[in-house]
C-alpha cells in the first residue's frame, strides 16, 4: 500500500513539474479572469489546472499526460477502501478523496483528447464516488461541471433516454446550477426545434471544457436543420440556405449537398428539395387483407357464443 | 382440531377473545395447511390476518406467542421482547392455554408469529423495532425450505422493506433484497420471486437509479403472475420506467393496465396510477377525457393534473407555466417535475396545431406571437420550430422562407384512405384480446366441488379434460 502511495505522489510530482513549467510559459500568455479562480484549489488539483490554465499545450502532452492518468489508476486498484468494497481503513476520506480527483482529472482529460469512449468509461468509474460514496467525502466542486459535462455528451449522441434518466438522479438544487442548466435548456430548444438557441447557447457555456461538445452539437444540429428543411420547404434561395445551414461561404453549401444529400437539385440559385411521395388515396379494395380479418372476427365470435 | 374447542372456555378471560379465538384458528388453519401441503389453506390465512389487523392488541398478541410458541424457547423470548407487556395477570390466564397440545413447533407457525408482531409494530409505528424484527425474521427464513413457508415469507419480504421504507434507510436492504431473490429463484419459489422483484424496483426506484430498475427487469426470470397486487405493482414500476427512458406508448399501456387491475380498495395507488398515466397520455400527444378527472374519490388528487391538461389543450405557454408554477410543490412531490418540464414542447406542439388548422396561411411572425416564445429572434425560432413540427408529422404544411408565411394544406379526406379500415380492425382486435385474457384470468380452485375425491381420481379427471381441451383445439384448427 505504502509502495503504492509513494509511486502516486510521484506522480503528482511529476504534474508538478510540468505545472512549474507551464507557469513559465504562462508569463507569456495572457491569463484569462475565469482560470484566476482555479489557482486557490488545493495542491492536488494541479493536475486538471495545467490544462485549465495551458488551453493551448501541445496535444502530445495531454496525450502524455492521460497516459500518466491512467498509470495513476491502475495504482488505485490496490486500495480497499474505494468502491466497491468501502472498507473502513483509517484514512479512507483521503483515499476516496484522492481517487474522485484522479477520476475527475482524467475525465476532463478524456473531453481535452477528444475521446469520447474514454470519456464514458471513466466517468462510469467516478459515478460511484457521486453516488455511493456522496456519505463518506465532502462534495467536489467539479461535481456539477462534470455531470453536466455528460449530459451533454449523451445529448450529442441523441441518447436521450439515458440523458433522462441521468437527470432525474439529480436533486432540484442541482438542476439549479448553472452548468446543468445549461444542459437541460439546450435539451429543450432541441426537442422544441429551436435550433437557433441551442447554437447561441455557445456563447453562453459554464466551462469551458463545454466547448468540444457544443462544436459536436453544431454538427447535429445541421443535419437536423437539413432534415427539417427537406420536408417543410419546396425550394429555397442558395443564400437563404447557406444562412440557415450556418454556412459562411457558398460553396460550403455545396460541398455539403453533394456529401450529404446528392438527391436535392440545385438550378438558378435555388435549391429543390425531393418532395416525399404523398399518401395517395386508395382505388382498391384490399380483398385480402379483408376477407382474412373478417374470417378471423367470425372465428374468435363463435368461441365466445 | 381439537384446541379449536378447548379454547372457547378459556378465551372468556381475556380481554377481547374473538380475536385471540380469530388467532388461534389461523393458528389451526395454517398448521393443517402445513400438513397437508396445501397452500391455499395459507393464503387464506394470511387473508383472515389482515382483517384483524386493527383489532391486535399486545396482550392479544402475548397471549397468541405463549399458545403458539414454545415458552422458554430462543423464538418466544425473542418474540416477545417486542410486544410490550402490559398486565402481568393477563399473561398468566394466558399461560394456562399453553398446555392444550401446541407443543409443536411448525416453522410455519413461527414464521406466521414473526408475521404477526411485525404487523402489530408497524401499526404501532414503532419502526426500528420493527426493523429488528423483520431482519431477525429474514435471517430465519434463509435456513427454511419448504413450499408452504414461501407464502408467508413473500408477505414477510414485504414488511421488511417496509419497515426499512418507513424510517429511510432503504439502500440499507438492497444486497439482502437481491441475495434474497436469487435464494427464490433457485428454490422456484416464483410468488417470492415476484414480491422480492417487485421490492427491488420499489427499493431503485425510491432513488431514481431508474437505469438499475430497468437492467434488473429486463433479466429478471418472468413467469405467469401469482398474485393480482403483485402485478399491478409491477405494472406499475414498469410503466415508470418506461416513461422516464421515452417509450411513452408502452408506458400508457402498463399505468392504464395497472390503474384498472388494481383493486377499488387501493385509492392511493390508482391515484398514483392516473397521475402518471395522465401526464404520459399528454406527452404523447393525447388530451385524456375529462372522466377519467371525475372519478370517485380522485377528483381532489387529480385537480393540478387536470389544470395541466388543459393548459396543454389550450396550447397557451404562459397558462401552463403559471399552472406548473401553482402546483410545483405537488408535482415535485409526486416527483413528476421532470415530466412536466418535457410537457412544454408539446404545449407549443397543441397551439401550432390549433394555428395551422384555423388559418390557411400565416406570417412567421404571427405564429411566434400567437405562441408567445419570448425569444430575441422570435421569428427565426418560430420558423424553426415549424418546420420540425412538419417534419415530425405534427402539422401539415409547407413554409415559403421568402414571404416568411407558414401555408396549411387541405386536409383531404381521411375515409378515402385505408385509415377508418386500420383503425377498425386495431378496436375490435383490442376487443376480442381483452375477452380472451378475461377467460383465461378465470381461475378456479382444483377441487372446490369435489372435496373429497381421492388423488387417484383427480388424475384420471385432469387427463380426461386436457384430452378433451385439446380435441376442441383440434376442431378449431379444423374448421380453418
Amino acid at each position: 500500500m505504502r509502495g503504492c502511495a509513494a509511486r502516486l505522489q510521484k506522480i503528482l510530482g511529476k504534474i508538478e513539474r510540468e505545472r512549474e513549467r507551464e507557469r513559465e510559459r504562462e508569463r507569456w500568455i495572457p491569463k484569462s479572469q475565469s482560470c484566476r479562480k482555479f489557482s486557490s484549489d488545493s495542491k492536488r488539483r494541479s493536475y486538471g489546472r495545467i490544462l485549465i490554465l495551458a488551453p493551448n499545450s501541445s496535444r502530445s502532452s495531454r496525450f502524455l499526460l492521460y497516459g500518466s492518468s491512467k498509470l495513476s489508476r491502475v495504482s488505485l486498484t490496490s486500495f480497499k477502501s474505494l468502491p466497491p468494497l468501502f472498507v473502513e481503513t483509517p484514512n479512507a476520506v483521503h483515499e476516496l478523496t484522492l481517487a474522485r480527483d484522479i477520476y475527475e482529472h482524467a475525465v476532463v482529460l478524456s473531453v481535452k483528447i477528444e475521446d469520447q469512449d474514454a470519456f464514458e468509461r471513466d466517468f462510469f468509474q467516478l459515478k460511484p464516488y457521486y453516488t455511493d460514496a456522496r456519505g463518506r467525502l465532502p462534495p467536489s466542486p467539479q461535481e456539477y461541471p462534470i455531470l453536466g459535462l455528460n449530459l451533454l455528451r449523451l445529448l450529442v449522441q441523441n441518447r436521450i433516454a439515458e440523458f433522462h434518466t441521468e437527470l432525474e438522479l439529480l436533486s432540484p438544487n442541482a438542476l439549479e446550477n448553472p452548468c446543468i442548466k445549461h444542459a437541460v435548456e439546450l435539451e429543450q430548444s432541441f426537442m422544441e426545434g429551436a435550433y437557433n438557441r441551442v447554437l447561441s447557447a455557445r456563447q453562453t457555456v459554464p466551462h469551458e471544457t463545454y466547448v468540444y461538445f457544443m462544436d459536436l452539437l453544431a454538427k447535429t444540429v445541421r443535419d437536423e436543420i437539413a432534415g427539417c428543411s427537406e420536408k417543410a420547404y419546396d425550394s429555397v434561395s442558395i443564400k437563404d440556405a447557406k444562412q440557415m445551414l450556418l454556412f459562411s461561404s457558398d460553396k460550403e453549401v455545396l460541398d455539403y449537398i453533394n456529401e450529404e444529400h446528392p438527391e436535392w437539385e440545385i438550378k438558378n440559385g435555388f435549391v429543390f428539395f425531393q418532395r416525399a411521395k404523398e399518401s395517395a388515396p386508395c382505388k382498391e379494395i384490399p380483398s385480402l387483407q379483408l376477407i382474412n380479418q373478417t374470417l378471423s372476427y367470425a372465428r374468435e365470435l363463435e368461441r365466445i357464443v | 382440531m381439537k384446541e379449536q374447542q378447548a379454547a372457547p372456555s378459556n378465551s372468556l378471560s381475556t380481554t377481547s377473545p374473538s380475536t385471540l379465538q380469530n388467532l388461534k384458528d389461523i393458528a389451526a388453519l395454517i398448521e393443517t395447511g402445513a400438513y397437508m401441503r396445501e397452500v391455499r389453506r395459507i393464503v387464506r390465512a394470511i387473508r383472515w390476518t389482515i382483517q384483524l389487523r386493527k383489532n391486535l392488541k399486545a396482550s392479544v398478541l402475548s397471549a397468541f406467542l405463549n399458545f403458539a410458541l414454545v415458552p422458554g424457547s430462543e423464538v418466544h423470548s425473542r418474540l416477545s421482547s417486542y410486544v410490550p407487556k402490559e398486565d402481568e395477570m393477563e399473561v398468566d390466564t394466558a399461560t394456562s392455554a399453553t398446555q392444550s397440545p401446541s407443543k409443536h413447533s411448525l416453522p410455519e407457525i413461527e414464521i406466521y408469529c414473526y408475521l404477526v408482531v411485525l404487523v402489530f409494530l408497524i401499526d404501532q409505528k414503532r419502526y426500528s423495532e420493527a426493523k429488528a424484527c423483520s431482519s431477525a425474521s429474514i435471517a430465519r427464513l434463509k435456513n427454511l425450505n419448504r413450499r408452504t413457508v414461501d407464502v408467508l415469507a413473500s408477505r414477510l419480504y414485504f414488511y421488511y422493506s417496509l419497515s426499512y421504507e418507513l424510517t429511510g434507510d432503504l439502500a440499507e436492504i438492497r444486497g439482502n433484497l437481491l441475495a434474497l431473490h436469487r435464494t427464490a429463484t433457485l428454490r422456484h419459489d416464483e410468488l417470492g420471486q415476484e414480491t422480492l422483484l417487485n421490492l427491488l424496483l420499489r427499493n431503485y426506484l425510491h432513488y431514481n437509479l431508474y437505469d438499475q430498475a430497468e437492467k434488473l427487469r429486463s433479466k429478471a426470470p418472468r413467469f405467469e403472475a401469482h398474485s393480482n397486487q403483485q402485478f399491478c405493482r409491477y405494472l406499475f414500476y414498469l410503466g415508470k420506467i418506461r416513461t422516464i427512458q421515452l417509450e411513452y406508448t408502452d408506458a400508457k399501456e402498463s399505468l392504464l393496465q395497472a390503474a384498472r387491475k388494481a383493486p377499488i380498495s387501493a385509492l392511493g395507488f390508482r391515484v398514483l396510477c392516473n397521475k402518471w398515466a395522465v401526464i404520459v397520455r399528454l406527452l404523447l400527444g393525447e388530451i385524456p377525457e375529462r372522466t377519467v378527472f371525475m372519478q370517485k374519490g380522485m377528483e381532489k388528487a387529480l385537480r393540478p393534473y387536470f389544470e395541466l391538461t388543459n393548459a396543454v389543450r389550450i396550447g397557451d405557454l404562459e397558462l401552463f407555466k403559471t399552472v406548473a408554477e401553482k402546483f410545483s410543490s405537488t408535482f415535485s412531490s409526486d416527483r413528476t417535475n421532470n415530466l412536466i418540464v418535457r410537457l412544454r414542447h408539446n404545449v407549443i406542439r397543441t397551439g401550432l396545431r390549433n394555428i395551422s388548422i384555423s388559418y390557411s396561411k400565416i406570417s412567421l411572425a404571427d405564429v411566434a406571437k400567437k405562441l408567445r416564445l419570448d425569444s430575441p429572434n422570435p421569428i427565426a425560432d418560430a420558423e424553426s420550430i415549424v418546420s420540425k413540427a412538419i417534419r415530425d408529422g405534427a402539422i401539415d404544411a409547407t413554409l415559403d422562407h421568402a414571404n416568411g408565411w407558414m401555408v396549411s394544406k387541405e386536409t383531404g379526406d381521411i375515409y378515402s384512405t385505408n385509415e377508418p379500415q386500420i383503425a377498425f380492425n386495431s378496436r375490435i382486435a383490442f376487443c376480442l384480446n381483452m375477452h380472451n385474457e378475461a377467460v383465461r384470468a378465470l381461475r378456479f380452485p382444483p377441487n372446490s366441488h369435489k372435496e373429497k375425491e381421492s388423488a387417484e381420481k383427480r388424475r384420471e379427471r385432469q387427463q380426461q379434460e386436457q384430452e378433451l381441451a385439446k380435441h376442441i383445439a383440434e376442431e378449431d384448427d379444423d374448421e380453418f
